[in-house]
């Protein structure tokens, strides 16, 4: 512990950290939109969520009668991995025989990049421009999934605030 | 000039546009897989006699796979989106965003002015623009709390 983390006594006065902090002033309406506004703002979808020990079968038949591109894999509870179209695409249909009586997490994407509901909607764009996840999903302080961002929704987002006023 | 302002403003032309995969009309649905798994996109462009005649995206796999496995073996133009969004190289980014929402996907073609396919962009290049545009704010976000290390187009 540093002594700035040293809590003051009676006879010093608090010092705030972040007294002097201006946030910015953006006059572009996407720009404050994009550091302002909250991931929670975004309305994530209702996602569907499976065990990890659902079958790779029983995974695509979700996939399809839903007309979802993403499913969310939980296990006790916990984000554990995604089922995506890109995994049908990459690991599914022609090693089909091979693996749809494993569980979907033989074939999922592990340990996605997530968001909590808090961050901002960079964030979500940071994921999606850096590391190439176009679904991403979306957690509660206490690990709970709350949604998933499509790439629906951050088409819209991104339209509603770059439209003129 | 604002980020909003330049994705009214800003040509097509300024995104990073990705090759666009391409087959042949002959090909079957297991062909087009494998271009596009080794392209690493979620779309193939087939096409007869060098012109587009219909496109082939994953969320039609999905579909198509669910209904039936033995897909993959069929002509890849029985299962093809005739109609496709496409963009101008001149058109303005704005136009790449509401050809998205219009059409809810996430691939669009992008000709130029004679109608030849010379790219793809959708939701990767756009993100990738506005990250460009607004690093201070979009790039020093947290990921998943450690650095990325690798790249994945798609998840």
């Amino acid at each position: 512990m540093t002594s700035s983390n040293v809590p003051p006594t009676s006879d010093q006065k608090f010092e705030d950290p972040l007294e002097n902090y201006d946030p910015p002033n953006y006059e572009d309406p996407l720009e404050a939109a994009l550091d302002s506004r909250a991931v929670s703002e975004l309305q994530a979808q209702p996602c569907e969520i499976i065990s990890a020990d659902t079958t790779v079968a029983d995974a695509v038949g979700q996939l399809a009668h839903l007309h979802h591109a993403s499913l969310l894999i939980e296990r006790d509870g916990k984000l554990v991995g995604m089922f995506t179209d890109r995994d049908l695409l990459d690991r599914v249909v022609l090693e089909y025989e091979a693996c749809k009586d494993q569980p979907v997490s033989s074939v999922m994407t592990s340990d996605p990049v997530y968001v909590r509901e808090t961050d901002s909607p960079a964030a979500v764009l940071a994921i999606m421009a850096v590391s190439g996840f176009r679904h991403v999903p979306v957690l509660a302080g206490d690990g709970a999934i709350t949604g998933i961002v499509s790439p629906r929704r951050i088409t819209e987002f991104l339209l509603e605030h770059s439209s003129p006023e | 000039m604002g980020l909003a302002e330049r994705i009214g403003k800003a040509p097509v032309s300024e995104l990073n546009l990705r090759e666009m995969p391409r087959i042949e009309s002959g090909a079957t649905v297991r062909d087009a897989v494998q271009v596009m798994r080794q392209a690493g996109l979620g779309c193939a462009m087939v096409m007869s006699d060098d012109k587009p005649v219909g496109m082939f995206t994953e969320g039609i796999l999905r579909e198509a796979f669910a209904e039936n496995p033995q897909v993959i073996d069929d002509p890849v133009t029985d299962h093809l989106a005739a109609s496709f969004p496409k963009v101008y190289l001149d058109d303005t980014i704005d136009m790449v965003l509401s050809a998205m929402q219009v059409n809810n996907t996430r691939f669009i073609c992008v000709v130029d002015s004679d109608e030849n396919v010379v790219g793809l962009t959708g939701q990767k290049g756009l993100m990738e623009f506005v990250a460009e545009e607004f690093p201070r704010q979009v790039m020093v976000q947290r990921i998943g709390g450690e650095a990325v290390t690798g790249q994945r187009e798609g998840a």
